[in-house]
C-alpha cells in the first residue's frame, strides 16, 4: 500500500495546525523580536565605555598616552577610556599583557607589544596607540622640520611585536561555533517540545484511535517529526535572518564569513540533531495521559541535551581532545558537538563521516524502538505507562 | 461481511476474548451488547487491529483484514476525541483523506454532513467550541464520511438526548440501507431491539447469543404474559404449574412461565381478573433475555 500519500497528509497537517495556531505566530513574533532587540537594544542606548589599558616600561611614553587620551576625548562616539600602568621593566609589562591586565605595552615610545589575537582581536586599543604615536611623530619630526610623511607611512611610528601564542582558530570560527551550539540546543529543546504536546494531544484528546485505523503508528510518529522539523527549521531560518539583517544593519559586530560547507553542515545537523531528540520526546509524550505529565516523561531526554550543551563548552576549549572525539561518536551528544568541530575545522573527515552515520542508524533504530514504545503506549488511557510496559504490549 | 472467528486475547490474568466469534452482515445493523468488561471494546479494537490477538481470525469478505481493508471501515471508539483546536470542515476532511478521499470528494462530504447535522454555519470553528452533544455529532460525521463499508461505533447513542437518539437511529439505518454493515455496541436494550436487525450478545470474552433479534427473544425458554386488570391475583397466579416467576413492572403484571406452557389456560386463568386494561403474550423483551444470559 502507497503510504506515502497519508504520510504526507500528516506532514501538511502538522505544518498547517501548528503555523496558525496562535502560540505559534506569538511565540515567533517574540522570538524574533527578543534576538532584534539584544541585538539592537545596546547600540541604541550605547555601549559601555571601552577600556584601554596601556602598559608603559621605560622613557618617552608619556606623549603617546596623553595623544591617546586626548584623541578618545576629542571623538566621544568612539567611546573609549585610555588609562595607564607604568611596569618596572619589559619581563612584567610581558607577563601583565599575556595575563591580559594590559591590552597593550609601549616600550621607551618606539616600541609597541600586543597579545597574540585571541577570540575579541587586537582591536580599536592598537589602532588608538598607533594614531597617537603617529601624531607625536609627526610633531616631533615638524619641529626638527624633517617631516618624512613616507617613511612614517610604510614603517609606522612604532615597531610592533606580538607576544604570546594567541588562541587557536580564528575569532569568526570561533563565533560561529559557538552561535551555532546555542542555536542547536534551543532548536533541539524547543521543537523536540512541540513533537512531545502534539503527541500527548493526539492522545490525550484520543483522536489517534481514529488515526491509527487508518495509518501505522511509526508513519504517525515520522509524520509528526517531519512535520514539526519542517515548520521548526522555516522558523528557525527566518529568526536567524531577521538576526543577521540587524547585524548587519547595526554593523556592531564584523559577520565571520561562513561557506556554504559549513552552512549546509550546520543544516544538517540542525535536522540529524533535531530527528534524533524528536522522536525520543514524541515516543515519551505517547506513554503519558495528560499533558501536564508531559514533561516529567520527557525528563529523562531533557537531561541528556543540557549534558550534550555542556559537554560542547569543553569543545569548543578543545575541539580535538578526547571528549571531542567521544562527544562526536556518541549520537546524543554528536549534534552539539560535531558542528563546533566543522565550524572550528577541527574535525577529521572520517570522524564526520562515522558522526552521520552512527546519528542516522540511531534514530532509524529509535523510529523502530520509539514507533513500537509509541504504539504500546498510545491506547493505554489511565495513567502513565512505563517504557518497558509500552514495549512488550505493543499491539501492532 | 464481517467474519470474527475465534478471537483470543488475554490481558496477564485477565481474559479479555475468550474465543468469541460472529458475523455482521452487509445491509444490516447489529447491536453488540454485553455488560461492562464483558470484551466489547476489545473485540472492536481486534477488528481495526489495535489489539494484537493471541489467536483468531478477522475476516472481511473472506480475506484478513489489513490496512488497505481498514480504509474502508469507518470507526467509533469509545473513547471519543478529535483535535480541539482544529478547524471542524478541515477535521472532517483530513479524517476522509486519511481514509483515501480525495480533497474535493471530501470536502464536499464535509460539508453535506455538516449541513445534514445542522452545523453548517460553524464548520470554521474549532472542535472545542461545540457542546458535547454536538462533538458527538461530528465524530460521528468522522467516522462515516468517507462512505465506509463497514462502520463500528463503541456507545454511539451513550450521552445523547432523546432526539440525538432518534437522528443517530436514522442516519444508522441510512447507512444500512446504503449497504454498509453497521456494529454498534449499547447498554440502551429496548433501543437495540428497536432499531437492529441482528444481536450479539457476548458474556466474559464469549458470544452467548447471536441472530435476528426475534429469534434471540424467541430461543428464551420462557414467556411473558402482561397484564394490567382490576383483581388480579399475583400469589394464586405463582403458584399455578409452569409459572416461574411474577412480578410487577410499570403498572403491569408480568408472568413469567415456561415456553411450553398452553397459552389458552394461562390467559383464560387471567382473564378471570375484571377491568382488563392491558393483555400481552409473547417471548421476554431482548433485556430480559439479556439478563437471563449474563446474570
Amino acid at each position: 500500500m502507497n503510504l506515502a500519500r497519508p504520510f504526507g497528509l500528516i506532514v501538511r497537517r502538522e505544518i498547517v495546525e501548528r503555523a496558525r495556531s496562535r502560540a505559534f505566530i506569538w511565540s515567533s513574533v517574540f522570538t524574533i523580536l527578543i534576538v532584534l532587540a539584544v541585538i539592537l537594544v545596546p547600540g541604541l542606548l550605547g555601549g559601555r565605555p571601552e577600556q584601554v589599558r596601556i602598559g608603559t616600561v621605560g622613557e618617552g611614553n608619556d606623549p603617546i598616552v596623553a595623544a591617546a587620551t586626548r584623541i578618545a576625548e576629542e571623538d566621544p562616539e568612539a567611546e573609549i577610556e585610555v588609562s595607564a600602568v607604568r611596569f618596572a621593566d619589559e619581563e612584567e609589562a610581558r607577563r601583565a599583557l599575556e595575563e591580559g591586565d594590559v591590552d597593550l605595552v609601549l616600550v621607551d615610545g618606539v616600541r609597541l607589544l600586543v597579545p597574540a589575537e585571541g577570540f575579541m582581536g587586537g582591536g580599536s586599543g592598537e589602532r588608538l596607540v598607533t594614531a597617537a604615536a603617529t601624531a607625536v611623530e609627526i610633531d616631533r619630526l615638524a619641529a626638527a622640520g624633517e617631516v618624512d610623511t613616507v617613511r612614517l607611512l610604510v614603517e609606522g611610528p612604532l615597531r610592533r611585536e606580538v607576544v604570546g601564542e594567541g588562541e587557536q582558530g580564528d575569532p569568526g570560527r570561533f563565533v560561529v561555533a559557538y552561535g551555532g551550539l546555542v542555536l542547536m540546543y534551543v532548536a533541539v529543546l524547543t521543537y523536540g517540545m512541540w513533537t512531545l504536546s502534539g503527541v500527548t494531544e493526539e492522545k490525550a484528546s484520543r483522536v489517534v484511535e481514529i488515526l491509527l485505523v487508518a495509518v501505522p503508528p511509526r508513519l504517525l510518529l515520522a509524520g509528526k517529526v517531519v512535520g514539526i522539523g519542517s515548520l521548526g527549521l522555516a522558523q528557525f531560518t527566518v529568526t536567524i535572518g531577521a538576526a543577521l539583517v540587524a547585524l548587519q544593519a547595526t554593523s556592531s559586530f564584523e559577520l565571520p564569513a561562513v561557506s556554504v560547507g559549513q552552512a549546509v553542515i550546520l543544516v544538517l545537523w540542525f535536522l540529524l540533531g533535531y530527528a534524533l531528540y524528536a522522536v525520543m520526546f514524541g515516543t515519551a509524550g505517547a506513554l503519558v495521559s495528560r499533558p501536564e505529565d508531559a514533561q516529567t516523561a520527557a525528563f529523562p531526554f531533557t537531561v541528556v541535551a543540557v549534558l550534550g550543551f555542556f559537554v560542547s563548552f569543553q569543545v569548543l576549549d578543545d575541539p580535538t581532545g578526547p571528549v571531542a572525539v567521544a562527544g562526536t561518536l556518541i549520537p546524543l551528544s554528536a549534534p552539539f558537538v560535531v558542528p563546533i568541530r566543522h565550524a572550528m575545522e577541527a574535525i577529521p573527515l572520517w570522524q564526520s563521516v562515522a558522526a552521520v552515520v552512527s546519528t542516522v542508524a540511531v534514530i532509524l533504530g529509535l523510529v523502530r524502538l520509539g514507533g513500537r514504545v509509541y504504539a504500546g503506549g498510545l491506547l493505554r488511557y489511565r495513567g502513565r505507562v512505563g517504557w518497558r510496559e509500552a514495549f512488550r504490549s505493543a499491539e501492532f | 461481511m464481517l467474519e470474527l472467528h475465534d478471537l483470543r486475547k488475554t490481558y496477564g490474568t485477565v481474559v479479555a476474548l475468550d474465543g468469541c466469534s460472529f458475523r455482521v452482515e452487509p445491509g444490516r445493523i447489529t447491536g453488540f451488547l454485553g455488560p461492562n468488561g464483558a470484551g466489547k471494546t476489545t473485540t472492536m479494537r481486534a477488528i481495526f487491529g489495535l489489539v494484537s490477538l493471541d489467536e483468531g481470525t478477522v475476516l472481511w469478505q473472506g480475506r484478513p483484514v489489513d490496512l488497505a481493508t481498514r480504509l474502508r471501515f469507518g470507526y467509533m471508539p469509545e473513547e471519543r476525541g478529535l483535535y480541539p483546536r482544529m478547524k471542524i470542515a478541515d477535521q472532517l476532511v483530513y479524517l476522509g483523506r486519511i481514509h483515501g478521499m480525495d480533497g474535493a470528494e471530501a470536502r464536499s462530504e464535509a460539508a453535506r454532513w455538516l449541513n445534514e447535522l445542522g452545523l453548517g454555519d460553524r464548520a470554521s470553528d474549532p472542535v472545542e467550541s461545540l457542546s458535547q452533544g454536538n462533538q458527538q455529532r461530528v465524530q460521528l460525521a468522522a467516522a462515516l464520511i468517507h462512505r465506509p463499508d463497514l462502520a463500528v461505533l463503541d456507545e454511539p447513542f451513550s450521552g445523547l438526548d432523546p432526539i440525538g437518539v432518534d437522528r443517530l437511529s436514522a442516519t444508522l439505518a441510512a447507512e444500512a440501507e446504503r449497504g454498509a454493515a453497521v456494529l454498534f455496541s449499547s447498554h440502551q436494550l429496548d433501543l437495540v431491539e428497536d432499531l437492529c436487525d441482528d444481536v450479539v450478545i457476548i458474556h466474559r470474552g464469549r458470544v452467548v447469543a447471536e441472530g435476528p433479534v426475534d429469534h434471540i427473544r424467541g430461543s428464551s425458554p420462557h414467556r411473558v404474559l402482561e397484564i394490567d386488570a382490576d383483581g388480579f391475583d399475583p400469589a394464586a397466579m405463582e403458584r399455578r404449574d409452569g409459572v416461574v416467576k411474577v412480578e410487577r413492572r410499570a403498572g403491569v403484571w408480568r408472568v413469567w412461565v415456561r415456553s411450553d406452557l398452553d397459552m389458552g389456560s394461562l390467559v383464560a386463568a387471567a382473564g378471570e381478573a375484571s377491568q382488563v386494561r392491558h393483555l400481552s403474550y409473547g417471548p421476554p423483551h431482548l433485556s430480559d433475555v439479556f439478563r437471563e444470559l449474563v446474570a
